[in-house]
C-alpha cells in the first residue's frame, strides 16, 4: 500500500511539475487569472466591510470572524479549483467525445487519472490569499496559539476538502447520463453556494429544516462551517466526530457512484 | 439539430411490387400563414422535443439555480436582523431582496455573452474582411443580431421568471403605476445599449491586442460589484456612491430595478435618463472610432 501511495505521489509531483511548466509558459495569462482572483477577493472584503459598517453581528458571526470564514472559504475552495475543478470540467467533454476511453487503458486508477490530470496553479494562489486572510482576522481576535485547536482545525480543514471534492466527484460521474451536461463550473458554483455562508443563516421555519438536511444528509454545510468554528468561535467534539464520518462516508460513496458511472459508460469505439 | 423535414417528398412505396402506385403529387412547401405557422410550430416541437430529450439536466440545472437565490435570502436576512430599525441607505429587507431579484432582469438585458470575445475572434481570424467587402456594417450587424438574440432569450426565460416572481411576490408591493413602468422600460433598452456598445468597445481592442479575453474577465468581474448586481449602490459610503453614479455601469444593473422600486424621480431621474443616454452615445461613437482606427492598422491575418 505504501508503494502504491508513494507512486501515486510520484505521478502527482511529475504532473504538478509538467503544468507549472506549461503555465508559466504564457505568463500574462497567469497573471491575469491570479489578478482576477486578486479583485475578487478584494470584491467580497469591500462587499463585507460594507455590510459590518451597518451591523456588528451577521448570523452570530462578528466582522473579524466572519472574515475568518470568508477567508477559509476562498483556501478551501482555491484547492478544489486548483487541483480538480478543471480536470472534472474536462470529463463531460471526454464522455461525449469518447476519448474517456484513452484515459481508462491506462495503468492508473481512473479516478485520479480523471480527477488529478492537471494542476491549475492560476488558482494556486487562492490559498495563500486565504491563509493571509485568516491570518490577519485571527491576530485580530487576538487569537492565542493552542495546538489541539490547529490539529482540530486542520483535520476539519482537510475533511471540508475531502467532501467537497467528493461532491465534485459526484456532480461530474452525472456527465456519464446526463450527457448534455451543462458547464461543471457552473453547476460547482451553484453547489457551493451553500458552503459560502455560516450554517446560522438557515433559521426559520421554512430554512431551519434546509440547514439541517445540507448539515446531516447532503452535508456541505460541514466544509467550511465546522473548520472555521472551531479557529474562532467552539470546538465541538460531537460535530467533529460527525464531520470525520462524512468525509468517510462520502468518500467511499463518491468513489462507488463514480465507479458505477464508469461501468455505464458507452464507449466510442465500435 | 436538423428539423423534421416535413417539407421533403414522401417517399414513394416500392416495397410491394402489386401496391397501386402512388400518383400523388410530392407534397409542397404551402404558401400563406396558415403553412407559415404550422412550419414554424414544427420547428418548436422539435425544438421542445429536443430539449426535453435532456430533462434530467434542465430539472437538476433548474433545481441547483435556486439555491444561490435561497442563501442570498438567507443571508441577508440575517444582516438585517441586526441593523438597527431594519433599513439600509432607504432599503428595508423586502426592497433589497426585490432589488436583488430586478438586477437580475436589468442584467438580462445587458449583459452580452461572448460579443467581445467575438469581435476579437473575427479580428483575429480575419473573417472580419467580410465587412469591408459587403455592404453590411459590422456594429449594426452586431446589433441587430443582439437585439433579436435578446427578445427571443426574453420569450423563452418568460415563465421560468415569470413562477421565480410569482413565488417571490411577498418581496414586492405589486406593480408600479403606469408611467414608472413606462420609464422603467426605457432604462432597461438603455441598459441594453450601453451594455452592447460597451461591450464592443472592449472587443476593439482586439485590433491592438488580438486577444481580450483576459481583459473581458478582469472587466466583468469588476463589473458585477460596480454595476450594483452584488448590492445597491447606496450602500456605498461617499465618496466612492458619488463617483459609481456619475459612470456607466450602474445603468447596467443599478438604475432599472430602483427606477422599478421608485427610489429614483424627479429631477433625479430625468438627470440620469439623460446621463444614460450620453453614455450609450458616448460608447457608440467610442466604438465606431476604435473600429475606424483599428481597420487602418487591420491586416487581415488569418482567413
Amino acid at each position: 500500500m505504501t508503494h502504491g501511495l508513494n507512486r501515486y505521489l510520484r505521478l502527482l509531483g511529475h504532473l504538478a511539475r509538467y503544468t507549472l511548466n506549461r503555465e508559466l509558459a504564457f505568463r500574462g495569462n497567469f497573471l491575469v487569472k491570479v489578478s482576477v482572483e486578486v479583485l475578487w477577493l478584494c470584491i467580497l472584503t469591500a462587499f463585507y466591510r460594507v455590510v459590518f459598517g451597518r451591523t456588528t453581528l451577521v448570523a452570530g458571526w462578528n466582522e473579524d470572524q466572519y472574515f475568518f470564514f470568508v477567508g477559509c472559504f476562498f483556501a478551501l475552495n482555491g484547492l478544489i479549483e486548483t487541483f480538480f475543478l478543471e480536470n472534472c470540467s474536462d470529463f463531460a467533454e471526454l464522455v461525449r467525445t469518447g476519448d474517456l476511453d484513452f484515459l481508462l487503458l491506462r495503468p492508473i486508477d481512473e479516478q485520479f487519472l480523471i480527477s488529478c490530470r492537471r494542476i491549475d496553479w492560476g488558482t494556486g494562489p487562492n490559498v495563500i490569499m486565504g491563509a493571509a486572510v485568516m491570518a490577519i482576522s485571527l491576530s485580530r481576535i487576538g487569537w492565542h496559539f493552542d495546538p489541539v485547536l490547529l490539529v482540530a482545525f486542520l483535520v476539519t480543514f482537510v475533511c471540508g476538502v475531502v467532501i467537497a471534492y467528493s461532491f465534485m466527484l459526484m456532480l461530474t460521474a452525472l456527465s456519464v447520463w446526463m450527457v448534455r451536461n451543462q458547464s461543471l463550473m457552473e453547476m460547482w458554483w451553484l453547489f457551493t453556494s451553500l458552503a459560502r455562508y455560516p450554517k446560522e443563516i438557515f433559521t426559520g421555519t421554512w430554512a431551519a429544516p434546509l440547514g439541517r438536511f445540507f448539515t446531516f444528509f447532503v452535508p456541505i454545510l460541514l466544509v467550511v462551517n465546522i473548520p472555521s468554528r472551531i479557529a474562532v468561535k467552539t470546538l465541538e467534539p460531537g460535530m467533529v466526530a460527525f464531520t470525520l464520518f462524512a468525509t468517510v462516508a462520502l468518500f467511499w460513496v463518491s468513489r462507488r457512484f463514480f465507479k458505477r458511472a464508469l461501468r455505464s459508460y458507452r464507449s466510442a469505439s465500435s | 439539430m436538423t428539423p423534421p423535414d416535413a417539407l421533403a417528398p414522401a417517399p414513394f412505396a416500392t416495397a410491394d411490387p402489386f401496391a397501386r402506385p402512388n400518383h400523388a403529387p410530392p407534397h409542397s412547401p404551402g404558401r400563406g400563414p396558415v403553412a407559415t405557422v404550422r412550419k414554424y410550430f414544427k420547428i418548436f416541437r422539435a425544438s421542445l422535443v429536443e430539449r426535453m430529450a435532456y430533462r434530467g439536466d434542465f430539472l437538476f440545472g433548474t433545481l441547483l439555480r435556486f439555491l444561490p437565490l435561497i442563501t442570498t435570502i438567507l443571508l441577508w436576512q440575517a444582516i438585517f436582523k441586526g441593523v438597527p430599525g431594519g433599513r439600509m441607505s432607504g432599503f428595508n429587507f423586502r426592497e433589497m431582496i426585490a432589488y436583488l431579484l430586478l438586477t437580475n432582469i436589468s442584467r438580462m438585458f445587458s449583459s452580452m455573452p461572448g460579443l467581445a470575445g467575438g469581435v476579437a475572434k473575427e479580428i483575429r481570424e480575419g473573417t472580419l474582411k467580410r465587412y469591408m467587402i459587403q455592404p453590411v456594417d459590422l456594429i449594426g450587424y452586431l446589433l441587430s443580431y443582439r437585439a433579436a438574440h435578446k427578445v427571443a432569450y426574453i420569450v423563452t426565460s418568460f415563465i421560468p421568471y415569470a413562477i421565480l416572481f410569482t413565488v417571490c411576490r411577498g418581496y414586492f408591493d405589486g406593480f408600479p403605476d403606469a408611467s414608472t413602468l413606462a420609464v422603467y422600460v426605457i432604462s432597461l433598452i438603455l441598459s441594453f445599449l450601453v451594455g452592447f456598445f460597451f461591450e464592443t468597445c472592449v472587443g476593439m481592442v482586439g485590433f491592438w491586442f488580438l486577444e481580450v479575453t483576459s481583459l473581458l474577465y478582469i472587466v466583468m468581474t469588476l463589473n458585477f460589484f460596480v454595476s450594483g448586481h452584488m448590492l445597491p449602490l447606496d450602500l456605498l459610503p461617499h465618496p466612492w456612491v458619488d463617483i459609481l453614479k456619475w459612470l456607466p455601469f450602474q445603468y447596467m444593473a443599478y438604475f432599472p430595478a430602483v427606477v422599478f422600486l421608485g427610489k429614483v424621480q424627479g429631477p433625479d431621474l430625468h438627470f440620469h435618463l439623460a446621463l444614460a443616454t450620453f453614455w450609450a452615445v458616448f460608447f457608440m461613437a467610442l466604438a465606431r472610432g476604435l473600429y475606424r482606427l483599428g481597420l487602418k492598422r487591420y491586416s487581415a491575418y488569418g482567413g
